[in-house]
């Protein structure tokens, strides 16, 4: 502010003949300290506050972390990932920018515009300063009206571009069926039709915001007509002077930039609101699987398994999944559990480290309800192998340090040679450091579910679970880990769901899953002599029916 | 702009160049951009001469109220006509430039969708999505906002320029001197600001991909009680995250404020200088006044020009790799004169003669295989994984056209027939079958309009698909999304059954799905390959050696080379090859799908 006032001053005291040549020095030299010391404090106030906005996003970025960490598995089966993504993204983001800029933003506009006032109101008349400021008073409501709208548009623009997206990587990764087909000529309709779309949707977003690039300008401009005439008038009626009329106007102009930021800033603050609104509500989920108020420690789990369970309903479903379940496996014993797709395999054994919460009292370990055990004891007893072999982008030795997080690598290449992928790791350049995934070596199935596998071996609980995780693995692999697995895991409780029956058929007891229901029990001798629904699947699979390599 | 196209980094001036003839239609629009640039422009500068007119003529003594008047309506008058100019250049530049690009988007799909498959096993699909999608909207703004700021803020900065020179030749001459050292400073600080940019892009992205893996996995973090280590994990990405981010704030606020305090020291400096001249009398009052406002307005105008050097050269970059799509001639083109074959004259017969092919020279794939399939015929492939099954279909297809031999159907090369009519002719079941965002019946149509929904519906029920569509919430208008997420294998296989019968090929070709599938849905399906099967020549590649028994013939392939053939029955006698894949047939592989990641090896049946 205090620039144009000591310009002013300069040149009325030039105007007037009242300098000298270590005047106009010294107005020079004034004028450059002002002007430094403006632009160096604005400058770290400015970046203080960016500074802090950025804290603020890491910090709440961390406790959205923490806080999924904590969630249950029924939390993210009906949430979406992109949704979740785009609150740690863009919800925090705009929040962050309400915090930073915002305030900047707007503790500069309303005081560049108060002492603007300020300015007119001493030396101008109130009358001309109110009358001038009608038009230019709308600017902010018209930047709150249009904004929006403008952002709106912008995000179809967005949808239509991803659309197209979306049209042509389904389109060319489907190649090879679209040019069997001959449908080249279909896909370039469907293709100019998503293209079309994205140039009508952005004709629509540029006509909205020229609208609004164009009617800023053109109120301030009524505001200077107003001025001009009804100011002009004034002055040529000598009620006011005319270096007042010229100071007048140049403060006008000075007054659109403040009143469109402080509509921008009425914006950036209405949808950092209702992004603080969505946090809040992710923030206050509670928990669903937590420690018992009580929970118990055990210093040793033997790993005796006791199931009775009435039925099972998933917290977001209708129909029960499980039904009268009753199993008792004592510690060190081999379960198998086979069974058709969606047969409630993979629900059963999920219920055992809480992945979802059984009903109290139905799921027992060592005689303990699962639901009173502490949740370190309980995880901590039971190693879980899944069926797509998650990994995580990160070194294949990382990775396998899931199980133990303190695992020597002669531990890691011994769990690794027990599930038969040390021979793979050391093919790798890079071997245990080879890192797997989105930026690194992508791993065929096989060798993803025989990882898992040594992730779950190294962390050598009582209870160890492999959810069809044999599924990708050749026949031969497949006999050398399981003959492996029955003496490393001598005396320790073992459950493996398998399609392939080979994976059970040494198992203590097998257990045959249909629509929920436990149809058929016994060793697999007893099973096969029994001619039931596994007798059908094994003669299935020893005879031409298997798969032949392709 | 000194631009220096040899050196311009990823990228050739002459990229862009190559881009120009889709805007050459446009020539008058961008004609008409000029001249509207040129009134607003014009509107402007009238602007305070207006009121200069106001204040010298009417205010400053004995003006006349009418003629304020007249002057402040008229002052209206070129506001509006400036800002009707400025909203029509608007939208006249950019509807060109979405037009331009329009173009340019359309060609690349199609110059895509012509390429042979040789073209697609070498560049990911992702890739050509971004340059479908991002590359042309990057050349889209060289179009737009580099060609509008070379005219907006170019003229600007000429036009202060003359000014200054109007007023006094040798201190405009002396304020030249800022000039290189405001674009010097922009310039400099623009590619610090630019690597701060990506920086935190980088980061920032590493934090998406980190949560999209973890949010997947959660179940496995929270089983193995990984918590405290992957919340680390993201604590130390998060806080690069934040380091980047401020830094790139801190460079950009100290631009912003560089560029107001060299703003602030010219004024100082054209004050010190032109305050000494007006004593002297060297200088009239109003001429440094004006001095000073157009040394502020300098750095507006060439901040926005120093940009475009950005946007010039990610244009370049963005423009060359579109070039290099289009300069790919597609490998597998129509013949000029092609024999013309009409679907009823179709009766389907194949023969291979003498075919050889590799997929990479020196790597041949088949050797000199030769067969033959009766019109009607319903044949089936064996072999090992890599035994050169699906490369046999492939060239039956012309997804790739053989090294040596060559493929009739009905006794025509197929190399003198046009795909449409071959492809046509020859239809495809694939394994993994391709769904696309849309309705059940726009898939099994595959988006033709000709072909109707009594027509969809009859292909369904032919192949049984009709019983699970119809259970479904909205039958054959139930939406797809693209990776076909809400059907089992099984639906999806008789989806694919039914969108062959749909469109009604002479020859099959199935591909056989190696998926593990429930005795039920597998009885659906082998019902619905029959159905399909039924009056077409059928092609199977077969991984249930169940499902070929009763084939008419049987091809037994190993190394590229078809070892035996004949019936099943027949080949059981012979007691080679397929015997033994037959006695151990109840044992498994490896799945396809993990040998498609793993390098292509031959490798023998054990």
């Amino acid at each position: 502010m205090q620039f144009p006032h000591l310009l002013g001053a300069f040149t009325d005291a030039l105007e007037a003949g009242r300098l000298t040549a270590g005047g106009v020095g010294r107005f020079a030299l004034e004028l450059l300290a002002v002007g430094v010391l403006n632009v160096v404090l604005y400058g770290i106030g400015q970046y203080r506050n960016g500074r802090l906005s950025r804290d603020f996003e890491y910090q709440l970025r961390r406790r959205l972390f923490a806080h999924w960490e904590q969630l249950s598995t029924a939390y993210f089966r009906h949430r979406s990932i992109g949704d979740l993504l785009n609150h740690a993204m863009t919800d925090v983001q705009a929040v962050r920018e309400a915090l930073g800029g915002g305030v900047n933003i707007l503790t500069n506009a309303v005081f560049l515009l108060l002492s603007t006032l300020v300015m007119t109101f001493r030396t101008v008349s109130v009358k001309l300063t109110l009358v001038s400021m009608i038009p230019i008073a709308f600017i902010p409501v018209f930047v709150v009206w249009l904004g929006p709208r403008v952002r709106q548009a912008s995000r179809r623009v967005q949808e239509a571009l991803s659309d197209m997206a979306d049209l042509a990587e389904e389109s060319l990764t489907a190649i090879r069926l679209v040019k069997a087909s001959g449908s080249e000529p279909v896909e370039e309709r469907r293709f100019t039709e998503r293209v079309n779309e994205i140039v009508r949707r952005q004709v629509g977003l540029y006509r909205r915001s020229a609208l609004f690039q164009s009617t800023i300008p053109l109120m301030s401009s009524l505001s200077f007509f107003v001025a001009l005439l009804y100011g002009g008038t004034l002055a040529m009626r000598h009620q006011i002077p005319l270096g007042a009329f010229v100071a007048f106007t140049l403060y006008l102009t000075m007054l659109t930039t403040p009143l469109q930021q402080i509509g921008f800033v009425i914006n950036n603050f209405q949808r950092a609101s209702a992004s603080l609104a969505r946090l809040s509500a992710l923030l206050a989920e509670v928990p669903e699987i937590q420690d018992p108020p009580h929970p118990v420690v055990l210093e040793r789990v033997r790993g005796e398994i006791e199931i009775d369970l009435p039925s099972y309903t998933y917290p977001d479903g209708a129909v029960p999944v499980l039904e009268d379940i009753h199993l008792h496996v004592r510690a060190g014993q081999t379960v198998g559990i086979v069974g058709r797709t969606g047969a409630g395999k993979t629900t059963l054994v999920s219920l055992l480290p809480r992945v979802f919460d059984p009903p109290p009292g139905t799921v027992r370990i060592d005689g303990i309800d699962v639901r009173d055990l502490s949740l370190a004891t309980l995880r901590g007893a039971i190693a879980y192998v899944p069926q797509d072999g998650f990994l995580f982008s990160a070194s294949i030795a990382d990775n396998l340090r899931f199980g133990r997080a303190d695992a020597t690598m002669p531990a890691l290449e011994r769990a690794a040679e027990d599930a038969a992928v040390l021979g793979d790791i050391r093919r790798f350049p890079e071997g245990m450091d080879t890192i797997v995934g989105e930026r690194g070596v992508t791993l065929s199935g096989g060798q993803r579910q025989r990882l898992a596998i040594a992730r779950a071996l190294l962390k050598d609980a009582p209870i160890l679970v492999l959810d069809d995780s044999l599924s990708a693995v050749d026949m031969n692999t497949e006999k050398r880990i399981i003959a492996r697995l029955r003496e490393l895991r001598q005396g320790k409780t073992t459950l493996i769901i398998a399609h392939r029956l080979s994976a059970v058929r040494h198992a203590d007891v097998i257990i045959v899953l249909e629509r929920g229901r436990v149809v058929e029990r016994g060793t697999h001798e007893e099973l096969v002599a029994a001619g039931g629904l596994y007798a059908e699947m094994y003669a299935r699979q020893q005879t031409g029916e298997g798969e032949v390599a392709g | 702009m000194k631009a220096d196209p040899g050196r311009t980094e990823g990228g050739e001036f002459r990229s862009l160049m190559r881009l120009i003839p889709y805007a050459r239609p446009y020539l008058w629009h961008f004609v008409g951009v000029v001249l509207l640039v040129l009134i607003f422009n014009g509107s402007t500068v009238l602007q305070p001469y207006l009121v200069k007119l106001a204040i010298d003529r009417d205010l400053a003594g004995g003006g006349h109220p009418g003629h304020l008047l007249f002057l402040s309506l008229l002052y209206v008058g070129i506001v509006v006509a400036g800002l009707a100019a400025n909203y029509s250049q608007i939208m006249l530049l950019q509807s060109a430039g979405q037009q331009i690009i329009r173009r340019i988007r359309i060609d690349l799909f199609t110059h895509i969708e012509r390429q042979g498959m040789r073209y697609f096993d070498h560049n990911a699909t992702g890739r050509l999505v971004t340059h479908i999608a991002n590359d042309t909207e990057t050349v889209n703004q060289f179009f737009t906002q580099f060609f509008l700021s070379m005219i907006r803020d170019g003229l600007s900065v000429v036009m202060i320029i003359i000014a200054m020179f109007e007023l006094d030749v040798r201190v405009a001459a002396e304020c030249m001197v800022i000039l290189p050292v405001i674009a010097l400073v922009a310039v400099l600080f623009r590619r610090t600001l630019r690597r701060a940019y990506q920086t935190t892009r980088t980061r920032l992205s590493n934090i998406v991909a980190f949560l999209a893996e973890n949010l997947a996995g959660m179940r496995i973090i929270q089983i193995f009680q990984q918590e405290a280590r992957q919340a680390e994990a993201f604590r130390e990405l998060a806080d690069t995250h934040r380091g980047a981010s401020v830094i790139e704030y801190g460079v950009s606020v100290l631009f912003n404020r560089s560029f107001e305090m060299l703003g602030n020291a010219a004024v100082a400096a054209v004050a010190w200088a032109g305050g000494l001249a007006v004593l002297h009398h060297a200088m009239a009052f109003g001429t440094l006044y004006a001095f000073i406002s157009y040394i502020r307005q300098f750095f507006g105008p060439i901040n926005a020009l120093t940009q475009q050097w950005n946007t010039l050269q990610s244009s370049i970059v963005s423009a060359d790799r579109i070039s290099r799509v289009f300069q790919q001639a597609p490998e597998i083109t129509d013949p000029a004169q092609p024999i013309e074959l009409t679907a009823g004259q179709v009766r389907g017969h194949i023969r291979f003669e003498r075919v050889s092919f590799g997929y990479r020279p020196g790597q041949p794939v088949l050797h000199d295989v030769s067969f033959e399939v009766k019109p009607g015929w319903f044949v089936g492939f064996v072999g090992a994984t890599g035994a050169g099954k699906s490369s046999l279909m492939s060239l039956l297809l012309r997804f790739y056209d053989p090294d040596a031999g060559r493929i009739l159907l009905d006794g025509v090369d197929i190399r003198q027939l046009r795909q449409a009519d071959l492809h046509r002719f020859v239809g495809w079941v694939q394994q993994d079958v391709n769904l696309f965002s849309g309705t059940i019946a726009d898939n099994i149509r595959m988006f033709r309009s000709e072909i109707s929904d009594a027509e969809v519906r009859k292909a369904a029920e032919v192949v049984g698909a009709a019983e699970f569509i119809e259970r479904l919430p909205d039958g054959y208008d139930t939406f797809l999304h693209g990776k076909g997420a809400n059907l089992s294998m099984g639906e999806r296989q008789l989806l694919a059954f039914a969108r062959v019968v749909a469109l009604n090929p002479r020859v099959l070709i199935l591909d056989e799905a190696t998926a593990n599938l429930d005795s039920r849905t597998e009885a659906w399906v082998q019902r619905g390959l029959r159905a399909v099967a039924r009056e077409r020549t059928t092609l199977v590649i077969a991984h249930r050696l169940a499902t070929i028994r009763d084939a008419d013939q049987i091809f037994v392939l190993d190394h590229g080379h078809i070892v035996e053939q004949g019936t099943h029955d027949e080949l059981l006698a012979l007691n080679g090859l397929y015997a033994d894949l037959w006695a151990k047939s109840g044992t498994e592989y490896e799945s396809e799908a993990e040998w498609k990641t793993t390098p292509k090896t031959l490798s023998h049946p054990r």
